[in-house]
C-alpha cells in the first residue's frame, strides 16, 4: 500500500509540473483573431513531432517552424514585425 | 459467449482501435481509395491463415507455448531476443505516443484549462496502478475500454454511412492507387489481434473478424465524408472524419474513442509484456524479478518510468518518435512472423507434411515488414534502431544465459 501511495504521489507531482513553467508574454485567442488580417503579423507554429501532429488545432496561414530549429528560422523573420509563436 | 472469450476479444481488438491504428487506416484509405477494401480482405485472410496455424493441435498448448515453439525453431537466445524486442520497445514507444495523443485530445475536446501533458501523466499513473492489482481487474477494465472505443466508433460509422448529408462523391469514382507499402501498413493494424490472450483455446479468430468489420465500416464512412487527399494528408484523420460526420458531438464522441482506445491499447500492451516476461522468467531466460509472479510492482513501475522519461524528456515533440514507433511495430510483426515460421517447422516435423498456405502467409508478413523499412524515407534511422535493439537485447540475453548456466550448471529448476 505504501508503494502505491509513493507511485500515485510521483504521478501527481509529474502531472503538475507544467504549472511551474516560467512567465512568458502571451496573446489571447480573441486578440490574435482580431489581428489575423494584419499584414505584418507572422504566426509561427513552433510545435514539432507529436505535439503538432496529435493536435487538432492548426492555425490557418501559420508557418511551421519547429522549436529545435530556432537558430535556423529565427534569422529569416524581421525583428520589428510582431511574431506570434504557437507552442501549445 | 464465455467471459474468457469476451476478455480475449477485448484484448485482441485493443490495438486495432487505438489512435495509432486509426491514423494508419485513415491515411491508407486516403492513399488507396476504394482499393483499400480488397487489400483489407487480403490482409485479414493472411492473418487468419497464420492464426489457424497457431491453433493447430500439433502445437503444444501449455502456458508459454509460443516461447516453446519459437525456442524449438530458432534456439533459446534468439527466441528470448525476439520476444523481448517485440514487446519492450513497442510498449514504451507506443505508450509515449498514445498518451501524448490522448492528452491533446482531452485538452482540445473536453477541458481547455487542463494541461495535456498533465492528463498524459495522470493516465499513465492510473494504468500503472491498475497493473499492481490482480490481473483480472486489468482484464475487466480492458473490456470497458474496448467496448467504449468500439461502441463510439460503430455509432459514428453507422451515422456517417446512413446520414442524408453525405458527400455526393461516389466511392468508386474516387481516385485510387495501389502500392505495396500502403498494403503493408495495414499489416501493422491487424498484428494487434495477437494481444488476444487465448489464441490457442479459441476456435475462431473473433478479434480479427470484429476488427475487420468495424474498420471496414469506419473506412466506408470516412471515404464518404472526407476527400481522399485530406484523409491521406491528415495527421488526425479520425478527428477530421468525426467532425465532418457529426460536427461537435462527433468530435466529443471521437474524443471518448481516442481516450478509451489509448487506455485499452496501453493496458493491452502492458498485459502482453507482463505475459511474455513471466514466461521468459519461468524459462529462466531473463532475471526472475521481471516476472510479475515474483514481484508484481517491478515491471509496471519500470515500464511507467521508461514511458514517463520519454514524455518528460520531450521525445513526443521530436520527429524521431514516429520512426522509432514504426520500427517497434515492425519488430512486433517480425516476432509474429518468426513465431509462425517456427510453428510451420514444428508441424512439418510432427506431421511430415508442409502447411504451404501458412508458410506462404508467413512469408508475406515478413515481406510486408521488409517493404515497410525499405519504402520509408526514414529507413536509415529505422534500420539503425532495429539493429541496435536486436544487438543490445541479444547481448543481454546471451550474458544472462551464461550467468544462469554458471549458477545452475545442471539446468534443473
Amino acid at each position: 500500500m505504501k508503494k502505491l501511495f509513493v507511485l500515485l504521489a510521483f504521478f501527481l507531482v509529474a502531472s503538475a509540473l507544467p504549472a511551474l513553467a516560467g512567465d512568458v508574454p502571451t496573446m489571447s485567442i480573441e486578440e490574435l483573431k482580431s489581428r489575423l488580417d494584419s499584414p505584418d503579423l507572422i504566426i509561427l507554429d513552433v510545435r514539432s513531432g507529436r505535439d503538432w501532429s496529435a493536435s487538432e488545432f492548426k492555425i490557418q496561414g501559420a508557418i511551421r517552424a519547429p522549436g529545435e530549429q530556432l537558430a535556423v528560422w529565427s534569422k529569416h523573420y524581421p525583428k520589428d514585425n510582431p511574431l506570434v509563436l504557437y507552442c501549445a | 459467449m464465455k467471459s474468457s472469450s469476451l476478455l480475449s476479444l477485448a484484448l485482441g481488438v485493443s490495438w486495432i482501435f487505438s489512435p495509432e491504428a486509426l491514423v494508419i487506416a485513415g491515411n491508407v484509405s486516403g492513399q488507396m481509395g476504394w482499393l483499400i477494401f480488397p487489400s483489407l480482405i487480403g490482409v485479414v485472410i493472411v492473418y487468419m491463415v497464420c492464426s489457424r496455424l497457431l491453433r493447430s493441435e500439433s502445437l503444444p498448448s501449455s502456458p508459454g507455448w509460443d516461447f516453446l515453439v519459437l525456442q524449438r525453431g530458432s534456439g533459446s537466445i534468439p527466441a528470448t531476443t525476439l520476444s523481448l524486442t517485440a514487446c519492450l520497445p513497442l510498449t514504451i514507444l507506443a505508450g509515449t505516443a498514445l498518451l501524448v495523443t490522448a492528452g491533446y485530445t482531452f485538452n482540445e475536446v473536453f477541458l481547455y484549462w487542463f494541461p495535456n501533458f498533465g492528463f498524459s501523466f495522470l493516465l499513465l499513473g492510473l494504468l500503472t496502478t491498475l497493473q499492481l492489482f490482480r490481473k483480472e481487474y486489468a482484464l475487466w477494465l480492458q473490456l470497458c475500454f474496448s467496448t467504449l472505443a468500439m461502441g463510439g466508433l460503430l455509432l459514428l460509422a453507422l451515422y456517417g454511412i446512413f446520414s442524408p448529408d453525405k458527400q455526393s462523391t461516389e466511392l468508386l469514382q474516387q481516385g485510387s492507387g495501389f502500392s505495396l507499402s500502403s498494403v503493408s501498413l495495414l499489416l501493422l493494424i491487424f498484428v494487434g489481434h495477437t494481444l488476444s490472450v487465448d489464441q490457442r483455446r479459441s476456435s475462431f479468430p473473433l478479434p480479427l473478424v470484429m476488427g475487420f468489420l468495424l474498420s471496414g465500416l469506419w473506412i466506408l464512412a470516412s471515404l464518404g465524408h472526407v476527400s481522399p487527399e485530406r484523409l491521406a494528408a491528415s495527421t488526425i484523420p479520425y478527428m477530421t472524419t468525426a467532425r465532418e460526420i457529426l460536427d461537435d458531438p462527433g468530435r466529443q464522441l471521437m474524443g471518448i474513442v481516442i481516450i478509451s482506445g489509448t487506455c485499452g491499447a496501453l493496458n493491452g500492451l502492458m498485459i502482453l509484456t507482463r505475459n511474455i516476461l513471466t514466461t521468459l522468467a519461468r524459462e529462466k531466460t531473463v532475471p526472475l524479478f521481471l516476472s510479475t509472479q515474483e514481484k508484481r510492482w517491478v515491471l509496471p513501475f519500470l515500464l511507467a518510468a521508461a514511458i514517463g522519461t520519454c514524455m518528460a524528456t520531450g521525445l513526443a515533440g521530436n520527429e524521431l518518435l514516429e520512426s522509432l514507433l514504426r520500427s517497434a511495430l515492425i519488430l512486433w510483426l517480425l516476432y509474429y512472423s518468426s513465431l509462425c515460421l517456427s510453428a510451420v517447422r514444428w508441424i512439418q516435423k510432427v506431421s511430415a507434411s508442409m502447411p504451404y498456405p501458412a508458410l506462404f502467409s508467413t512469408l508475406l508478413l515478413m515481406a510486408g515488414g521488409i517493404t515497410l523499412i525499405i519504402d520509408d524515407p526514414r529507413r536509415l534511422e529505422m534500420g539503425i534502431f532495429i539493429f541496435s535493439v536486436f544487438f543490445a537485447t541479444s547481448v543481454l540475453s546471451t550474458c544472462w544465459h551464461f550467468i544462469n548456466k554458471r549458477q545452475n550448471p545442471t539446468g534443473s529448476p
